[in-house]
C-alpha cells in the first residue's frame, strides 16, 4: 500500500498526532525554508570559486562568511529541527499517547527558528567565532540551547507516558540523542564561545570534540534511531536481530564519542592515536546496523513506489558509505594524503545530506499526511524530489571525493600547488550542479509543506469564521 | 485506533516492534580483539600520555635521541649568528676588519695561537692600549663586548672565529670560558703587554 | 535496555568519559601551559603579537579565512643529515673511493645506493649533504668514521614531509605554536597555501595587502577571491597618501584615484606577517641553518 496516497481512507488521523500537529508544522515547516536557504546560500558561497571577483566588493557573501553560514543553515537551522519533529512523533506514536506539553514544544520551535535567523545574521555580519560548526555567537545559542531543552522535556515526557514499558531500539538511539546534544553543545559554548577561553591548541581539541560528537555521534543516533523505527513498519516485519542493534547503540556511544582528533593535529601524540583506534572500533557498530537493516528489509515486500521507504533505503546506504569514509580519514596512511583537501568536505555533507537528510525526508512525507489528515496536496513531487535528492548528492558528492583524492595526491607528491587547485577546481564544477539539484529538491519539499499548512490554516480560519457568523440558535424563554 | 494495514504482523496497534535476541558472539570477539590491536598501536604510538611527544616520534625517548646535540656544528652556527650580530659591525662579516676601526681577525696571530687564554680576555676584558695585529700597531678602545655573553655563545664565537676565513685553531668550549671567567679578577682594560704576560 | 533510567546511564557514562578524555584532560595537561625556551638558545617561545595583529586575528576570524586557509605544518619523519663540512688532506675522488669502499660494511651497505648517487658528479664543492637517514645511529656511525680520517662533517636534524619539501615550514606545528591565539584558526581545507609560516615568506605589509586587493597581480595562477571591500578607492589629495597600494595594468585605480587600505585590512596584514613558526623546541627539534640574516 502506498502511505502518500489519501489517508483518510484509513481512518483520518487519530487524536495523538492531532496534538502533534501545531508543533511539528512550526518545526518542518522552519526546516524546509532553512533547507532551501541553506542550499541557496551554499551555491552562492561556491560561485566564489567559479568566479573569484563575483564578491570582492560584498563582505556578507565573501566565501568564508557565506560557506560558514550555509553550513550551520543545513544542519541547525534543517537537520536539528526536522529530526526533533520527527522524533517528537515517534515517541507520541511509540507511547500512544498524545504529545505532553504541545506548547512547550511549540515556544521551542520558534525560539530555536529566531537563534538560527541571528546566528545565521551574525555570521554574514563578521560575528562569527571562528570554531567550525560553532559559529553562532553566544547570542544566537543561547537561543538554541533553550529552544533544544524545551523541547528534550517534551519529548522525555512523553517518553515518559508511555502505555508499554518496553524499549525499542529507535527508543534507545533517540533517547540517548536528548542527553548527548545538551551536553556537547554546552560544553563547546563555555569553552569556547565564552570570554575565557582555554588557552591554545585546547580550543580546537574541544572544538574537534564538539564536531565529531554532533555531526558523527549525534547524526548517527538520530538517523540510525528515526531508521530503525520506519524500517520494520515499512517492511511489516518485526526488527530484526535486536542483539545487534544493542551491540551497535552500545558501541557507538561508547566508541563513537572518542573519535574526532585529525591524526596530524598539532596536539601530543596520544589525543590523535586514541581518536584512530575509536575509529578503528566504529567499524562495529557500522556494520552491525548495517546486518539489522538488511535483515529487517530482505524479504519484505516493499516496491519502490513507495517513495519513502526508497528515502529511508538510500540514507541507510549513505549511512554505511560515510561511516566508512569517515572511519578512513584516521587512519595515519589515508589522513597523510588526504587531509585538507575536499574530501572532508565532502565527507561531512555526505553525513548531512545524503544520510540524515534522506532519511528525515522520508520521515516527512511519511508523517505529514497523517498528521493533517489531509494527502500531501503534491503526492507526485514526494517522488520528484527524491530522484532530484539521490541525484543531487551523489553528483555533489561524488565529485568531491574524487577531487579532493587527486588533490590530497598531488600535494603529497610535492606538485605545483597551482595544480592541485585547478585540479579540485574541475571537479568543484561538477559538483556545484549537484547543490542546484538539491535546492530544486527541497523547494519540492517546501512547496508541499507550505500549501499543507496554508490549507489547513484557511481550514481552521473557514471553519472560524463559519463559528462566527452562524444563527444564533434561539430556545424558548420560560417566563 | 489502527491506521496501518500491516496490523496483522503487528500486533500492537500498526506500530514497529522487535525480536528479541542477544549479540552474536563473533561480534563480540571481533570488537574484543579489535581492542587489543587498538592497545597495542596505542603502546607503540602514543608516547604514553607525555605532552612532548608529538606523531611522527612514538616514545619520549625516540625524541630525546633526535634533540640535536650543542656538538661542534651546533656551536658553529650559533657562533656565526652571534658574532655576526656582535662583533661582525667592527670587525667586519668577513674578518678582515674596518681601518681605523678595529683590526683583522682572519690572519690574525692572537686568535690562531694555540691556547685561547690570552684571546678570551680580549672580548671579556676590553682593550685600552698598545696591541700589534699582524705586523701593525693599534691602539683603540675596545668594550668589553663579550662580557655581557653567556659562556656558551662566548665559546661559540672564538671557535667560529678560530675556524672561519682560513684561521684553523681549536674549539673552545663554555668549560673553558667557565673557568677563565672565574680566574678572571676585576676588570680591566687590555693591553698588548699585559696579555703577552699571561699564559698562552 | 530495558528502561530509560538504563539509556539514560549508559549514554552518560559514555559520553562522561570521552569528556574526560578529551576536554577535561587536555585542560589540565595543556592548558596552564606557559612559554617555553627555544631548544638551544636562550630565547621565549612563542613571543606575544603587537596590538595591530592581535586586532588582525580578529579580521582573519571575522572574514572566514580559515575556510580556505590552514594554519599547520605536518612533518612526517625526521632525519638525519651527514654534511661534509671539510676534507682535511683528502682529495676529493679520494674521498669517493673510500665511500664507496664502505658499502661492504653491514650497517652502511643499504645506504650504498644513495651514496654513490649523491658522490656521482661532485667535483669537491663544500659543504655537501653525504647522506640522509632516520636511523640516528647509521649518520653517527658514518660521522664517527669521516672523523677518524680527518674528514669534518655536520650532522644535522631535519624534520621531512610533503608541507616541508614545500618549503612551507621547517618544522611541524605543535601546541606552542598557539599559545597566543583566540580563537585558534586552524583550518581544515587547503582552497589556498598553508599560512603558518607566510610571516616568514612574506616579510613585505605592501605585498601582503596587495595580495589582498588583487591576488592576481601577485600571482598570476591565483585563485583566491580579491578583498575589495577591505580597501577603498578614493581620490588622491593633495599629495599620494603613503599607505596607497602601487598597481599597474588592469588592477590599477583610474587616473586620478589611489587604493588605500582600511584599518581591517592593515590590521590583518600586520598579523599576516606575524605568523612565524620555526623556531627548534624540544618537542619538535631540527638544526637550525646558521641564520645569514
Amino acid at each position: 500500500m502506498n502511505p502518500t496516497e489519501n489517508p483518510t481512507s484509513i481512518g483520518g488521523t487519530n487524536a495523538n498526532d492531532a496534538s502533534c500537529r501545531v508543533p511539528l508544522l512550526a518545526l518542518f515547516g522552519g526546516a524546509a525554508l532553512w533547507l532551501v536557504a541553506g542550499l541557496a546560500l551554499g551555491i552562492v558561497a561556491v560561485m566564489t570559486f567559479h568566479k573569484p571577483d563575483m564578491f570582492a566588493d560584498c563582505a556578507f557573501l565573501t566565501y568564508g562568511r557565506a560557506q560558514a553560514a550555509a553550513n550551520d543553515l543545513l544542519l541547525y537551522g534543517f537537520v536539528i529541527p526536522a529530526a526533533l519533529g520527527v522524533m517528537l512523533w515517534i515517541f507520541s506514536r511509540l507511547s500512544q499517547a498524545p504529545l505532553a506539553l504541545p506548547l512547550a514544544a511549540v515556544a521551542a520551535a520558534h525560539l530555536w527558528h529566531l537563534g538560527v535567523l541571528v546566528g545565521t545574521i551574525s555570521i554574514l555580519l563578521g560575528d562569527s567565532t571562528g570554531h567550525p560548526w560553532l559559529e553562532y555567537p553566544r547570542a544566537a545559542a543561547v537561543l538554541l540551547f533553550a529552544g533544544f531543552m524545551l523541547i528534550a522535556v517534551t519529548a522525555a515526557a512523553t517518553f515518559g507516558f508511555r502505555s508499554q514499558r518496553e524499549l525499542l531500539p529507535a527508543h534507545w538511539f533517540l533517547f540517548a540523542a536528548l542527553l548527548v546534544f545538551p551536553w556537547i553543545y554546552s560544553t563547546a559554548n563555555l569553552f569556547l564561545v565564552s570570554n575565557h577561553m582555554p588557552r591554545g591548541v585546547v580550543q580546537a581539541i574541544i572544538g574537534w570534540w564538539f564536531a565529531n560528537n554532533l555531526l558523527f555521534v549525534w547524526l548517527s543516533l538520530v538517523g540510525v534511531g528515526i531508521a530503525f523505527y520506519f524500517i520494520p513498519k515499512l517492511a511489516g516485519k518485526p526488527l530484526a536481530q535486536t542483539g545487534y542493534a544493542l551491540f551497535a547503540f552500545l558501541t557507538l556511544i561508547f566508541f563513537g564519542t572518542w573519535s574526532g582528533i585529525p591524526t596530524n593535529a598539532p596536539v601530543p601524540a596520544w589525543l590523535p592515536v586514541l581518536s584512530s583506534v575509536a575509529s578503528a572500533l566504529v567499524l562495529v557498530p557500522i556494520v552491525a546496523i548495517l546486518i539489522v537493516t538488511l535483515k529487517t528489509l530482505c524479504g519484505a515486500n516493499i516496491v519502490c513506489q513507495n517513495d519513502i521507504s526508497c528515502f529511508i533505503k538510500f540514507g541507510m546506504a549513505s549511512f554505511v558509505a560515510s561511516g566508512l569514509l569517515y572511519v578512513s580519514q584516521f587512519c595515519p596512511q589515508y589522513s597523510r594524503v588526504l587531509d585538507f583537501t575536499w574530501f572532508g568536505v565532502a565527507e561531512s555533507q555526505f553525513q548531512l545530506l545524503g544520510f540524515v537528510s534522506m532519511i528525515l525526508f522520508g520521515a516527512i512525507y511519511y508523517i505529514l499526511p497523517r498528521l493533517m489528515g489531509t494527502a500531501l496536496p503534491f503526492p507526485k513531487f514526494a517522488t520528484l524530489h527524491f530522484w532530484f535528492a539521490m541525484a543531487g548528492v551523489l553528483l555533489f558528492v561524488v565529485p568531491l571525493f574524487i577531487g579532493g583524492m587527486k588533490q590530497g595526491h598531488l600535494l603529497a607528491n610535492g606538485a605545483p600547488f597551482a595544480e592541485s587547485s585547478a585540479v579540485a577546481l574541475k571537479f568543484l564544477r561538477i559538483s556545484t550542479t549537484g547543490q542546484l539539484i538539491m535546492l530544486l529538491g527541497a523547494l519540492l519539499l517546501t512547496l508541499n509543506i507550505l500549501v499543507m499548512t496554508l490549507k489547513w490554516k484557511l481550514g481552521l480560519a473557514k471553519a472560524l469564521f463559519a463559528a462566527v457568523t452562524a444563527p444564533l440558535e434561539t430556545s424558548e424563554v420560560k417566563s | 485506533m489502527s491506521d496501518e494495514n500491516k496490523s496483522s504482523s503487528n500486533p500492537s496497534g500498526g506500530e514497529p516492534t522487535a525480536t528479541r535476541s542477544t549479540a552474536p558472539m563473533w561480534i563480540i570477539v571481533t570488537t574484543l580483539v579489535l581492542l587489543f590491536v587498538g592497545g597495542y598501536y596505542f603502546d607503540q604510538h602514543s608516547g604514553w600520555f607525555n605532552k612532548k611527544v608529538y606523531a611522527p616520534y612514538s616514545s619520549a625517548e625516540q625524541l630525546e635521541a633526535f634533540q640535536p646535540k650543542s656538538g661542534e656544528a651546533a656551536a658553529l652556527a650559533r657562533g656565526k649568528v652571534v658574532y655576526e650580530s656582535v662583533c661582525g659591525i667592527c670587525h667586519g662579516a668577513d674578518g678582515m676588519g674596518k681601518p681605523g676601526q678595529a683590526p683583522l681577525l682572519a690572519g690574525s696571530e692572537w686568535v690562531t695561537a694555540k691556547g685561547f687564554n690570552r684571546l678570551a680576555h680580549i672580548p671579556l676584558m676590553g682593550v685600552g692600549g698598545p696591541l700589534k695585529v699582524a705586523g701593525k700597531d693599534w691602539n683603540m678602545n675596545m668594550a668589553a663586548m663579550g662580557a655581557a655573553l653567556p659562556d656558551d655563545d662566548l665559546a661559540a664565537v672564538l671557535t667560529y672565529i678560530r675556524g672561519a676565513w682560513g684561521n684553523k685553531a681549536s674549539p673552545v668550549t663554555g668549560e673553558d670560558i667557565k673557568k677563565i671567567r672565574a680566574n678572571m679578577g676585576s676588570p680591566k682594560a687590555m693591553t698588548g703587554d699585559m696579555l703577552m704576560a699571561m699564559p698562552e | 535496555m530495558k528502561t530509560g533510567v538504563s539509556v539514560f546511564i549508559a549514554a552518560f557514562a559514555a559520553l562522561g568519559a570521552s569528556w574526560c578524555g578529551f576536554v577535561l584532560a587536555p585542560s589540565l595537561q595543556l592548558g596552564g601551559a606557559g612559554q617555553q625556551t627555544v631548544l638551544n638558545g636562550s630565547d621565549t617561545y612563542p613571543i606575544q603579537r603587537t596590538g595591530d595583529a592581535t586586532l588582525g586575528a580578529q579580521v582573519y576570524r571575522a572574514n572566514g579565512c580559515v575556510a580556505c586557509h590552514t594554519e599547520q605544518v605536518r612533518q612526517t619523519g625526521v632525519a638525519c643529515e651527514v654534511t661534509l663540512t671539510s676534507l682535511g688532506v683528502h682529495k676529493p675522488a679520494d674521498f669517493v673511493d673510500y665511500v664507496r669502499s664502505l658499502s661492504v660494511l653491514p650497517k652502511l651497505a643499504p645506504y650504498t645506493n644513495a651514496l654513490n648517487a649523491s658522490l656521482k658528479d661532485w667535483t669537491g664543492e663544500l659543504p655537501k649533504t653525504l647522506m640522509t637517514s632516520s636511523d640516528k645511529e647509521i649518520a653517527t656511525e658514518m660521522a664517527d668514521r669521516l672523523k677518524a680520517i680527518g674528514i669534518k662533517s655536520e650532522t644535522r636534524i631535519v624534520a621531512t614531509g610533503a608541507d616541508i619539501a614545500r618549503g612551507w615550514g621547517l618544522r611541524q606545528s605543535v601546541a606552542a605554536d598557539y599559545l597566543y591565539d583566540q580563537p585558534v584558526q586552524l583550518g581544515s581545507l587547503r582552497a589556498g597555501p598553508d599560512l603558518a609560516n607566510i610571516g616568514t615568506r612574506v616579510l613585505d605589509a605592501k605585498l601582503q595587502l596587495q595580495h589582498l586587493y588583487a591576488p592576481k597581480s601577485v600571482l598570476k595562477d591565483s585563485t583566491m577571491p580579491p578583498f575589495r571591500y577591505l580597501f577603498e578607492v578614493r581620490k588622491i589629495g593633495s599629495a599620494p597618501s603613503p599607505d596607497a597600494l602601487t598597481l599597474t595594468g588592469e588592477f590599477a585605480p583610474p587616473a586620478g584615484f589611489e587604493v588605500v587600505p582600511t584599518t581591517d585590512a592593515k590590521h590583518l596584514a600586520a598579523y599576516l606577517l606575524s605568523l612565524k613558526s620555526d623556531a627548534p623546541l624540544y618537542e619538535a627539534p631540527f638544526t637550525p641553518v646558521t641564520a645569514a640574516k
